[in-house]
């Protein structure tokens, strides 16, 4: 299913509409007053400016930068052009959107959802079929070379697609279609990022990654399945803001949110520090809160953020409710044996390893923007795992 | 002389739905529903370790998880002879019970409604209120639906740890066993969730639209939301549009140690209820692309038929029960379960109106069953009991998503899963032709759907397969 994106124009009932062809990002020259800006949604939506400060401190918080960033995002904020934004379904569970529209804060889901829409919140897919191809291409070629991609899913080859079937083309199509003129491409999720489920043995479809039918791109991967909606919003909100791409490791992830395995702040740590684990469901250990390692936790080798910005709006996430982390965000964990086998083969524990060459993946960042490296690199990006593997106690 | 138009991608679903119609005389004399999106899970479930099904089956639907993972782990729990305790098998119901309020909550506001916001619809007398109540994205009663049920989930973070994609729920009971202080604060979350949908949705006390006992009492209800899709619903005569196939099944809701909250059964329109056999339940593949013969999930295969070759014209299979077609979802489950208001009007024929009022009773209903089953948890006791999966054996998990009846069927040899079948509520909702081509009941509700000159996506066709709640990502998985 597509989702055309947000179209200003469709929810500009009264000649609102001032943008009109492609948006120049890079032109600051360009006269503000033709060009839409997220805080002039903002308004539009019965906004407050003090709602709107309030939302600048918290994406800073959750982008991890310091309060003196606040008013520069609210700066850029108040002057960029917002950036349009396509979003595609593949072959997927829809569990991105759903995780996406229950952001923390209201404010945000509401700037992101103005921004950029779910097929649901669509008012011009209201109209399937035809018009909703039309609105896509209409979209693709009036923001050609200035809009991001967000994919969400991932398209299967076998039998030349037709697994995953939009408007009657295959999707792998319409991705690479809408990939063509794309500034960069946000791989929601495991599904686009490295293949989740569906591509796990013996993946009936062949269903890939998106960087494995797209190759020429900037690519952001946002794994987990789904991601947290905090995340999402962060990601989105900064490449939005600040038009340029987020700092990258190695296999593509922003190190905002992926710099630290869930071991690393996972309030349970102390536990795993002295031997005190759960060896069996509600045991008296488990009712102490004691480490989930013995049950098959996949924490010390998972790299995202649960630990720390949780769960539906901060409330908890799956350690805390008791059950071992899986590791979602990470690829193959579907075919690395059950997920209730201990981890192995962890070297990794104690110090932290010191940021590597990650930097370098960000090569592919579109330029200008605001410089935030110094402050996103405080953040520690500690190395990827591949050493690592699952015990094959049952194989 | 009749046409043929083709409707789709269907947007404000979840996932891909594509429908061929006949149209003659300004009406649709046959409907076909292609379910374009396959991924096998039942495949690369097989050879997986019998656990592992609690992991991978969530991932069939990301606004669902709850209702595949509680099957999953049901249908191990059989295999094993496993017994949840009481409290765990409580919270995991409450666990449930949330996620299917969640989406009968997403269905009204952010799927159902919006298409009442239409400009064809711009002389009706109720259409103001309409765009600012729902237009897509920007209106006012979908703003307030999208955070009630963010705040509503929180329960399901606290149990669950996150949704989508709980891992909370096991075949012996749930992980997480909630202390006093939890159980006070879900009280408190569940209150203010009542108040939204005394405020918002029915403008009324709840237990007064509960209490509801006849379609003429339903049709007087005036106040909130509730009100306002009613008045639309007389002024349209949903209740004439989209009838159903008349028969009603539901696996049952909410299993526990204090019984099931909604019955289990089968109801042929408004006839007395009468037991299920699950061993009637077979998947018909003659129209599906699917090869194979016509069988039992025990034994059924999937295995897709490459050549896409005709008369298969979609990815999902047929089940029928007995030979026959069953409509489920909310609805046919307050039918089974025998409420008057869900009688009367299965016995005018089902319809739009019907399937979407069905689901406001049961919202009303089933927010009382999430106060009950809460107050029932006892901190103190076990939340987990003691669950070996055998090597060798074979068990099925029945229940009810929100949108009807799911179920896994598994077997186990040599401590790997032998075989995973899954039917779920949309599979026999959106069910093709079978081998006596016989229309699913989405197919034969749309027949007679009326359609205006010049329309390409016909206003009356979006109602009727919109008030099934489809989930296609669930369909053929």
């Amino acid at each position: 299913m597509i989702a055309v994106a947000f179209p200003l124009w469709s929810d500009f009932p009264n000649g609102m509409r001032r943008s009109t062809g492609p948006v120049d990002n890079t032109r600051e020259d360009q006269p503000l007053s033709e060009i839409e800006t997220f805080y002039d949604v903002m308004r539009r939506q019965g906004i407050t400016r003090r709602s709107f400060m309030k939302y600048c401190a918290l994406t800073a918080t959750a982008l991890g930068l310091s309060p003196s960033f606040v008013p520069k995002i609210a700066h850029a904020m108040e002057t960029k052009p917002r950036t349009p934004v396509i979003w595609v379904h593949g072959l997927e569970c829809t569990c991105c959107s759903e995780s996406f529209i229950r952001s923390a804060h209201p404010l945000a889901k509401d700037v992101v959802l103005s921004m950029i829409s779910l097929d649901y919140d669509d008012t011009l897919m209201a109209a399937a079929g035809t018009q909703a191809e039309a609105a896509l291409e209409e979209t693709i070629q009036k923001y050609k070379g200035n809009y991001i991609l967000a994919v969400e899913g991932n398209p299967p080859l076998n039998e030349d697609g037709m697994y995953c079937i939009v408007a009657g083309k295959p999707f792998v199509e319409q991705l690479r279609h809408a990939a063509q003129h794309a500034k960069a491409i946000i791989s929601w999720g495991a599904c686009a990022s490295y293949g989740c489920v569906q591509a796990a043995k013996p993946n009936p479809t062949r269903a890939v990654p998106v960087h494995k039918v797209i190759t020429d791109k900037p690519i952001i991967k946002v794994p987990g399945c789904p991601p947290i909606a905090e995340v999402m919003t962060g990601v989105i909100t900064y490449m939005l803001t600040f038009d340029r791409l987020p700092e990258l490791d190695r296999q593509g992830r922003p190190t905002m949110f992926y710099g630290q395995r869930i071991h690393d702040k996972c309030y349970r740590r102390p536990h795993f520090d002295a031997g005190q684990f759960v060896e069996a469901w509600d045991d008296e250990n488990a009712r102490k809160g004691y480490c989930l390692y013995k049950m098959g936790c996949k924490g010390p080798t998972t790299y995202n953020a649960c630990s720390t910005v949780r769960w539906n709006e901060g409330t908890s996430f799956p350690i805390q409710s008791g059950h071992g982390c899986i590791g979602c965000s990470e690829d193959g964990v579907w075919d690395q044996g059950s997920f209730y086998n201990r981890v192995t083969d962890l070297t990794q524990f104690g110090v932290e390893k010191n940021a590597d060459q990650v930097g370098l993946a960000a090569a592919g960042v579109v330029g200008g923007g605001i410089a935030l490296h110094a402050a996103v690199s405080a953040l520690k990006s500690a190395q990827k795992k591949t050493q690592t593997s699952v015990s094959k106690e049952e194989a | 002389m009749s046409t043929r138009l083709l409707v789709g991608p269907f947007n404000r679903v979840e996932g891909d739905l594509e429908i061929s119609l006949d149209i003659d005389a300004g009406q649709v004399v046959a409907a076909r529903v292609n379910s374009p999106l396959y991924r096998g899970f039942e495949r690369m479930l097989l050879g997986k370790r019998p656990e592992d099904a609690l992991t991978i089956t969530p991932r069939i639907c990301g606004i669902c998880s709850i209702s595949q993972s509680a099957a999953a782990a049901m249908a191990l729990a059989a295999a094993a002879g496993t017994i949840p305790t009481p409290d765990g098998a409580r919270t995991a119901a409450l666990l449930h019970a949330v996620e299917n309020v969640s989406d009968h909550l997403t269905h009204f506001n952010l799927f159902f409604m919006p298409d009442f916001t239409r400009p064809l619809y711009a002389d009706r007398p109720w259409y103001e209120t309409a765009v600012d109540r729902f237009s897509a994205g920007q209106g006012s009663a979908a703003r307030r639906a999208v955070e009630a049920r963010a705040a509503l989930l929180h329960i399901v973070g606290l149990l669950g740890g996150k949704w989508p994609h709980t891992l909370a729920i096991q075949p012996a009971g749930v992980t997480r066993a909630p202390s006093l202080r939890d159980k006070v604060r879900m009280g408190a979350t569940l209150q203010v969730f009542r108040r939204y949908l005394e405020d918002t949705l029915f403008g009324a006390p709840l237990e007064n639209f509960a209490a509801l006992s006849d379609a003429q009492a339903l049709m007087g209800w005036t106040t909130g939301d509730a009100g306002l899709f009613l008045r639309i619903a007389a002024d349209l005569d949903l209740a004439d549009l989209g009838p159903g196939p008349g028969r009603y099944m539901s696996f049952g809701a909410y299993p526990g140690p204090d019984g099931s909250a909604f019955a289990r059964g089968i109801r042929m329109a408004d006839g007395p209820v009468a037991p299920l056999d699950p061993a009637t339940i077979a998947e018909d593949l003659s129209h599906a692309w699917m090869l194979g013969d016509t069988a039992h999930p025990e034994t059924g295969q999937t295995r897709p038929d490459e050549a896409m070759a005709d008369p298969g014209y979609t990815w999902c299979k047929a089940p029928r029960l007995g030979g026959q077609t069953m409509e489920t979802g909310a609805f046919a489950r307050q039918v089974v379960d025998g409420h008057p208001l869900a009688l009367d009007l299965a016995g005018q024929g089902g319809s739009v109106l019907a399937r979407v009022a069905g689901r406001l009773l049961e919202l009303a209903r089933t927010q009382v069953v999430m106060e009950t089953l809460l107050a029932a948890i006892r901190p103190e006791e076990r939340f987990m009991g003691s669950h070996d999966t055998p090597s060798k054996g074979q068990g099925a998990g029945m229940l009810e998503a929100a949108r009807g009846a799911l179920g896994h069927w598994l077997r186990i040899e040599d401590g790997r899963i032998a075989q995973y079948q899954i039917i779920a509520p949309t599979t026999w909702n959106f069910s093709p032709r079978d081998a006596l081509g016989v229309p699913g009941p989405v197919e034969a509700a749309l027949q007679g759907a009326p359609v205006r000159a010049g329309e390409d996506t016909p206003v009356s066709v979006q109602h009727i397969v919109r008030s099934f709640d489809p989930c296609m990502v669930c369909t053929v998985h």
